[in-house]
C-alpha cells in the first residue's frame, strides 16, 4: 500500500506543479521536474524497504535529488556523471546563481536557462521530499497540502495575472487523490463497508483481505470534486470575489500585485515643488521636437473622489508590455493633426522609485530595459518591479497639434469616455456647479467652454500662484480654493479646471508629471524637481486628450509652464470682447466666427444638453439592457434542463426511427426498446423515484408498478416495455412489435399523476435525469483514477 | 434388491415399474413439452407438499439443472417428504439411504462379493445406481462414508475395485440434514458442499397450509397416493431442452461477477468456486426454462444466487462473531451488483 501512497504523492506533487507553468517561457522545465519526482518517489521507496527511520527516508530522498541534479545538470564535472565533486557542486551553484540572476533579471514568464531549470527542478524535488515524508512516511496526508500549497502560491504571487483553473484544478485534484488514496487505506482499518465493484475491474486483483471502502471514496470523489468545481466556479459568479483576488493573491504586497496602485501622486508632488531639494535635475532630456517641447506626463488622473484626484488601480498583464511593440493608438486622435516626436530621456540616479515614466503624452513606442508595461486608456507607463532611476530610455511619441477650429467642431463624445471621465461625486458643492456655469455662460462649444475656464484661471478670476497656499477655512479643499482663497499652485488650478469641466459634461482628468524644463542646449533640456506639475487634460473626439494649463506661468507661477497654442489662437479672439460680463450677443457673435456650420455643439444649450442626454443615455440604457440580458440568461440557464431533456428524448427516438423496424425481417433489433426503457428511466429520475441498479427490466417495472399503484393500461404499458427491453438485452428473439413511444408517454403521465405537485413541476421544468451524463462522465473519471489506484496496488499482493 | 442392513440404517429399494406407476401422456419436444412434463410433476408434488411452491420450483430447478439438491431444515417440516415425491413423481429409480454413523461406503456404492456359484467376484450395485437417490440425515455419516457420495455426484460414475461404473441418467441426489441436531454429525466438508447445486431450506408453512396439511394428512397418505406423471426419459429430453438454453453474454458475465464478488468479500473466509458460477448459469437455465422463458434474465440469476451460492461460503471469524449469515451476504450483494445493461 505505500507504493499507491508514495505514486500518489509524486502524483500530487506533479500535479500542483504543472501551476509553475505561467513562470516559465517555454515548457521543457516539466520534464526535469518529472524526473526529480520520480527520482525522489523511488528514493523514498527504497529507503522504505530499507526500513530507514523517517527523517533518514527524507534525506535519501535529499541525496537521490542531489544525484539527480548532478547527473541533470552538472554530469560533465560528476564523478561517473553522478557522483558528486568539488567541480560538479561549484557548477551546481553557479547555475543556481545564474538561475537567481535570470529569475530577478526577467519578470514572469522566465526565458527557460539552465539555471532557471535547475531551479524549478530542486524546488519540485524538494516539495516532493516534503509531501513524501509528510504523506507516505508520517501518514499526514493533509499537512502534505502545505508544500503543494506552497509551490502553487509561487506562480499566484510572482504572476499579477492569475494561474489558470485548469492549473489550479489540477493541483487541487492531485492532493484530492493523496488524500483519497491514505483515506481509503485508513478507512479499511475499519471494517465492514459497502461492496460495489463492477467485474471488469476486479478481475486482475487479487482477494482482498481489506474491506473495499471504493463505495465510500466513490462518495468522497463526488464531494472532492464538488468541492474543486466550487472553488473553481463561484468567483466568477460572485462579483465581490474576483478571480483574480483569489488567484493572484489580491491586494498590493511587494511588487507582485496585479493592479498598480502607488504612493499619492499629488502628494509627491507637492514635495517635489517645495521641498529642500526643488532645485535637483531631475532628469534630462534630448528631442528632435523643432517647437518647445510637451510637458512629460508620469499620471493620469481619472478619477475624482471628492477631495482629491486618483487613478483607478491598473489591471496589468503581461501583455501590455512595451518592449518592441507599438502601444495602443491614442483614444480619440482622428482627425487632428499631429506630428511624431522622438525623446532620449536619462534620469538621474539619485532619484529614486521612478516606477512611472515620464513622457511626452502620447508615447507610441518605448524602448527601455525591464518590464515595463503601458496603461491602454491612459497611456501611462509603468512597471510593477523596476525603477528607471539611472536609466536612459527612448520615446517616440504623437504629439497633437489641433486647430481651435478643430477642436471647436469636435463632434460628440463615445460613451466609455463619457462615463469615466464626467463622473463627478455628489458632493459638489452647488456654488461650484453655478460658478462652472456662470463662468462658461454664453460658451458655444465644448472647447470655448474649456478656453474660458483656462482664461479665467489664469487672467480673469483673480487667482494667485502660491506655493504655501492658506490652510482652507471650509471643508472642501476645491469650493474653498475657488470661491475663497484663490490663492495655490499648479495642483488647485489643475484639479479645479478639471473638475469644473466634468461639471459642463466635458470629459476630464488631471496630468501630474514635469512641465518641459530649461532648455541647456541644442534640442537639450533638463528638467528640476520644481518643474513637477499638474495639469487638465480635455477630451475632444478627434484630437484625444488636450493639455490646458489653468496655471499661472512665469516668474509669478509656475516657471516652466506654458500655455498650448490651440488655447492661444481662440482665446485672442475673445479678448476684444469683455468676458467679465459675457452676454448673450457676444457669445452668439463668436459662435458665427469659429463655426456657423450646424454641429452638435454649435449652441450651448443644445450642446449642453446633448452630451447630458447622451451621458444620461450612456448610464441609463445599460442598466435595463443589463438587466434584460441577465435575466435572459437566468431564463436560459433554467430552461436548459428541460430543453436538454426534450432533447434527448427527441434524439432518442429518432435514432430509432432511423433503425430498422423491429417487426421487419433481419438482425433483431432493440433500439427502440432500449430507447423506450432509457426514456422510462429517465421519466422515473425525473419524478424523483428510486432506480436501483441492481433491478433487471422486471424487476424495475414490478417495483415503479408496486410504488406507483399504477392503473392497469399504465401498468400493462410498463410491463410491455419492460419485457421489449429484458428480450432486447437478453433473448435471442426480437422483442415483440409494441408502440412503445404510446407506451412510455402512458407511463409518464401515470408517473405524473402518481407524485406530488413539486415532484411533477421539477420533473417538468428541472429534470434531474439531464444531470446524469455529467455524473457519468465524473463517475468515468473517477473510476480510471480508482483503476490507477488499483493498478499500484496489485503489485505489492504479488 | 435389498443390499443390506446395517445397525439401524435401512436402505429402501423403490424398483422403477412397480404397479400403478405409468407416466401419463408423452411430452412434445421443446419448451412446451418442457413446460407440460414440469407442470405435471409440479403438480404431483404439490399434491403432497402444501404452500411451497418456491421450494418446489427449486427442487424441480435442480432436478432439470443436473444437479443435486440439499434439503436443509428443522426436523418435521417436510423434508424426506420432499425428497420422497420428487422421486415419486418421476417414473425412475429411486434410492433412500439413511445415513448413520456406523454407514460405511460400500453401503452407498456397492460391493464386489464373491459367487460361490459362478466363483467369481462380482459386483453388487449399491444404492447410488438409481435415478435419484434420496440421503436422509447425509451429515450423520462419517467423513469418509460422505466422501464415497463425491465421486458419484460430480462424476457420475463409481469405482469400486479398479472398475467403473457409470451411473444412471438422469441421476439426482437429494440429501437432507437437521442443522440444529449437532451432536454426533459430521458438518459436510467443503468440497462435498460444493457438489450441491442448491441448497434449500424448508421452512415452516404459514397457518393456512398447515391446516389444510391437517386435513389431508389426516384421512390418509397423500405420497402413497402419488403416482409418477413422468419418465424418466421424459426427464432427460426435457434436461436437452435446459441444456439449449439462450443465456445473453451479459448474462453470463453477471453470474461470473456475482460470483467473483463473493471471493473478495470482506466477510467471506472461502467465496464460491467456478463450478459454483458453473452450477449457477445451469441452475438458471433451468429456472427460465420453468418460466417458460428460452432466454436466462439476471432476474433467474438473482432469484437463484442465495440457493445456489450460500451453502458454499464460509464467513469469516468475525462475520460469526456477528452473526452474519452467508445467505444475507449474497443477498447484499444481489441488492448491490448492477444488471448489465447495454451502454449507452
Amino acid at each position: 500500500m505505500r507504493v499507491k501512497m508514495t505514486v500518489m504523492a509524486a502524483l500530487a506533487t506533479l500535479a500542483s506543479s504543472v501551476g509553475l507553468y505561467p513562470l516559465f517561457a517555454s515548457g521543457t522545465w516539466f520534464w526535469s521536474g518529472l524526473g526529480a519526482v520520480i527520482v525522489v518517489a523511488g528514493a523514498g521507496l527504497l529507503m522504505r524497504r530499507l526500513r530507514a527511520p523517517s527523517l533518514l527516508g527524507a534525506l535519501g530522498g535529499l541525496g537521490a535529488l542531489h544525484l539527480y541534479l548532478n547527473a541533470r545538470f552538472a554530469s560533465e564535472q560528476a564523478l561517473l556523471g553522478l557522483v558528486p565533486t568539488p567541480g560538479s557542486l561549484r557548477r551546481l551553484g553557479e547555475l543556481m546563481g545564474d538561475g537567481w540572476n535570470a529569475a530577478n533579471q526577467y519578470a514572469a514568464p522566465v526565458p527557460l536557462v539552465p539555471g532557471i531549470e535547475l531551479l524549478a527542478a530542486t524546488g519540485i524535488g524538494l516539495v516532493a521530499v516534503a509531501v513524501d515524508l509528510l504523506a507516505v512516511r508520517l501518514r499526514r496526508s493533509a499537512p502534505a497540502g502545505l508544500p503543494l500549497l506552497a509551490m502553487y502560491s509561487v506562480p499566484a504571487a510572482v504572476r499579477e495575472d492569475s494561474v489558470s483553473w485548469i492549473a489550479f484544478g489540477l493541483g487541487a485534484l492531485g492532493f484530492l487523490m493523496l488524500l483519497m488514496a491514505d483515506a481509503r487505506e485508513q478507512v479499511g482499518g475499519w471494517g465492514r463497508a459497502v461492496f460495489t465493484r463492477r467485474w471488469s475491474e476486479s478481475t486482475a486483483e487479487q482477494p482482498v483481505e481489506r474491506p473495499d471502502s471504493s463505495g465510500m471514496a466513490a462518495s468522497g470523489r463526488r464531494i472532492g470534486v464538488a468541492a474543486v468545481a466550487v472553488a473553481v466556479l463561484l468567483p466568477t459568479f460572485i462579483p465581490g470575489i474576483h478571480p483574480r483576488g483569489l488567484f493572484g493573491m489580491g491586494g498590493s504586497g511587494g511588487g507582485g500585485s496585479q493592479t498598480v496602485t502607488t504612493v499619492e501622486p499629488l502628494a509627491q508632488l507637492k514635495r517635489d515643488l517645495n521641498g529642500p531639494n526643488s532645485d535637483a535635475v531631475i532628469l534630462t532630456y534630448r528631442t528632435d521636437d523643432t517647437e518647445r517641447p510637451d510637458y512629460l506626463r508620469m499620471y493620469a488622473l481619472d478619477k475624482f473622489e471628492g477631495d482629491r484626484w486618483t487613478y483607478t488601480a491598473l489591471p496589468s498583464s503581461s501583455r501590455d508590455r512595451v518592449s518592441d511593440r507599438d502601444l495602443p493608438t491614442p483614444p480619440g486622435l482622428s482627425t487632428a493633426r499631429f506630428r511624431r516626436v522622438n525623446t532620449q530621456i536619462k534620469v538621474r540616479r539619485a532619484v529614486k522609485k521612478v516606477d512611472f515614466l515620464p513622457a511626452p503624452y502620447a508615447p507610441n513606442r518605448v524602448s527601455i530595459k525591464g518590464d515595463w508595461r503601458a496603461h491602454p486608456q491612459s497611456l501611462m507607463i509603468y512597471s510593477l518591479r523596476d525603477s528607471a532611476s539611472g536609466r536612459s530610455y527612448t520615446v517616440s511619441s504623437l504629439r497633437t497639434q489641433p486647430t481651435s477650429a478643430q477642436l471647436a467642431q469636435s463632434g460628440r463624445y463615445p460613451s466609455e469616455i463619457v462615463t469615466p471621465y464626467t463622473k463627478l461625486p455628489n458632493s459638489i458643492p452647488p456654488q461650484v456647479r453655478k460658478l462652472a456655469e456662470e463662468v462658461t455662460q454664453g460658451a458655444p462649444t465644448a472647447y470655448e467652454q474649456a478656453v474660458r475656464l483656462q482664461r479665467w484661471f489664469t487672467e480673469t478670476g483673480g487667482f494667485t500662484y502660491d506655493l504655501n497656499p492658506p490652510s482652507p477655512s471650509s471643508p472642501n479643499d476645491l469650493a474653498d480654493f475657488l470661491l475663497n482663497s484663490k490663492r495655490g499652485y499648479c495642483e488647485q488650478f489643475a484639479a479645479s479646471m478639471a473638475v469644473m469641466a466634468r461639471i459642463l459634461n466635458i470629459p476630464a482628468r488631471v496630468a501630474i508629471g514635469y512641465t518641459a524644463g530649461t532648455q541647456v542646449g541644442q534640442g537639450e533640456w533638463e528638467v528640476r524637481s520644481k518643474d513637477a506639475h499638474a495639469w487638465p487634460e480635455l477630451y475632444f473626439e478627434g484630437a484625444g486628450w488636450v493639455r490646458f494649463e489653468p496655471t499661472p506661468a512665469g516668474a509669478g507661477g509656475q516657471g516652466t509652464a506654458a500655455t498650448p497654442p490651440y488655447t492661444q489662437q481662440l482665446a485672442e479672439q475673445p479678448t476684444e470682447e469683455p468676458t467679465e460680463a459675457p452676454d448673450p450677443e457676444s457669445s452668439s457673435s463668436v459662435t458665427q466666427s469659429p463655426n456657423p456650420t450646424t454641429g452638435p455643439n454649435s449652441r450651448p444649450e443644445d450642446g449642453g444638453a446633448d452630451v447630458g442626454a447622451e451621458d444620461e443615455q450612456s448610464s441609463g440604457l445599460p442598466i435595463p439592457v443589463g438587466w434584460l440580458a441577465g435575466g435572459l440568461l437566468v431564463i436560459l440557464l433554467l430552461a436548459a434542463p428541460m430543453a436538454a431533456r426534450l432533447l434527448t428524448r427527441r434524439r432518442r427516438w429518432s435514432a430509432v426511427a432511423a433503425a430498422p423496424l423491429p417487426s421487419t425481417t433481419g438482425p433483431p433489433s432493440g433500439a427502440a426498446a432500449h430507447a423506450a426503457w432509457r426514456e422510462v428511466h429517465a421519466d422515473a429520475l425525473d419524478h424523483g423515484l428510486s432506480w436501483r441498479q441492481s433491478d433487471s427490466p422486471r424487476a424495475a417495472a414490478r417495483r415503479l408498478g408496486e410504488l406507483l399503484e399504477l392503473d392497469p393500461p399504465a401498468s400493462q404499458a410498463l410491463s410491455r416495455i419492460a419485457r421489449a427491453e429484458e428480450v432486447a438485452r437478453y433473448a435471442r428473439s426480437r422483442p415483440p412489435a409494441a408502440d412503445l413511444r404510446a407506451d412510455v408517454r402512458t407511463v409518464r403521465t401515470a408517473m405524473s399523476a402518481a407524485v406530488g405537485r413539486r415532484a411533477r413541476l421539477r420533473a417538468r421544468f428541472l429534470p434531474p435525469s439531464t444531470m446524469s451524463e455529467f455524473r457519468d462522465a465524473g463517475t468515468r473519471a473517477m473510476e480510471a483514477a480508482g483503476r490507477l489506484n488499483a493498478a499500484f496496488r496489485w503489485p505489492r499482493n504479488k | 434388491m435389498a443390499v443390506g442392513t446395517h445397525g439401524e440404517s435401512y436402505i429402501e429399494t423403490d424398483p422403477p415399474g412397480s404397479p400403478g406407476r405409468q407416466p401419463q401422456g408423452g411430452p412434445g419436444h421443446g419448451l412446451d413439452g418442457l413446460a407440460q412434463v414440469a407442470t405435471k410433476i409440479r403438480d404431483a408434488i404439490e399434491s403432497v407438499i402444501e404452500g411451497k411452491p418456491g421450494v418446489v420450483r427449486l427442487a424441480l430447478t435442480v432436478l432439470l439443472a443436473e444437479g443435486h439438491l440439499l434439503i436443509e431444515d428443522v426436523p418435521g417440516v417436510g423434508k424426506t417428504m420432499l425428497a420422497k415425491a420428487l422421486a415419486r413423481s418421476i417414473d425412475c429409480s429411486v434410492r433412500r439411504v439413511q445415513f448413520t454413523p456406523d454407514l460405511l461406503p460400500s453401503d452407498i456404492t456397492g460391493v464386489s462379493a464373491y459367487n460361490q456359484e459362478r466363483r467369481e467376484f462380482e459386483f453388487k450395485p449399491g444404492p447410488v445406481f438409481a435415478h435419484i437417490v434420496v440421503g436422509d440425515e447425509i451429515n450423520r455419516a462419517s467423513p469418509k462414508t460422505q466422501s464415497a457420495l463425491l465421486e458419484c455426484m460430480e462424476e457420475r460414475q463409481v469405482t469400486v475395485d479398479g472398475t467403473t461404473y457409470s451411473l444412471e441418467q438422469p441421476f439426482m441426489v437429494i440429501a437432507t440434514q437437521n442443522p440444529v441436531e449437532m451432536e454426533g454429525t459430521y458438518p459436510l466438508p467443503e468440497a462435498q458442499r460444493d457438489r450441491f447445486t442448491a441448497r434449500i431450506s424448508m421452512g415452516y408453512p404459514d397457518p393456512t397450509a398447515e391446516l389444510e396439511m391437517l386435513d389431508v394428512h389426516g384421512q390418509s397418505a397423500p405420497l402413497e397416493r402419488l403416482s409418477p406423471v413422468a419418465h424418466a426419459n421424459d426427464v432427460r429430453d426435457i434436461i436437452n431442452v435446459v441444456r439449449h438454453q439462450h443465456v445473453a453474454p451479459a448474462v453470463k458475465q453477471y453470474a461470473i461477477e456475482l460470483v467473483s464478488a463473493t471471493r473478495k468479500h470482506p466477510e467471506l473466509r472461502l467465496g464460491a468456486s467456478p463450478r459454483a458460477t458453473l452450477h449457477l448459469v445451469r441452475a438458471a437455465r433451468a429456472y427460465a426454462a420453468l418460466d417458460d422463458r428460452d432466454y436466462v434474465l439476471p432476474d433467474d440469476i438473482q432469484d437463484l444466487a442465495v440457493p445456489v451460492l450460500a451453502h458454499r461460503l464460509l464467513p469469516t471469524a468475525e462475520a460469526q462473531v456477528e452473526r452474519r449469515r452467508p445467505e444475507q451476504v449474497v443477498a447484499e450483494l444481489v441488492n448491490r451488483l448492477p444488471v448489465p445493461s447495454p451502454r449507452k
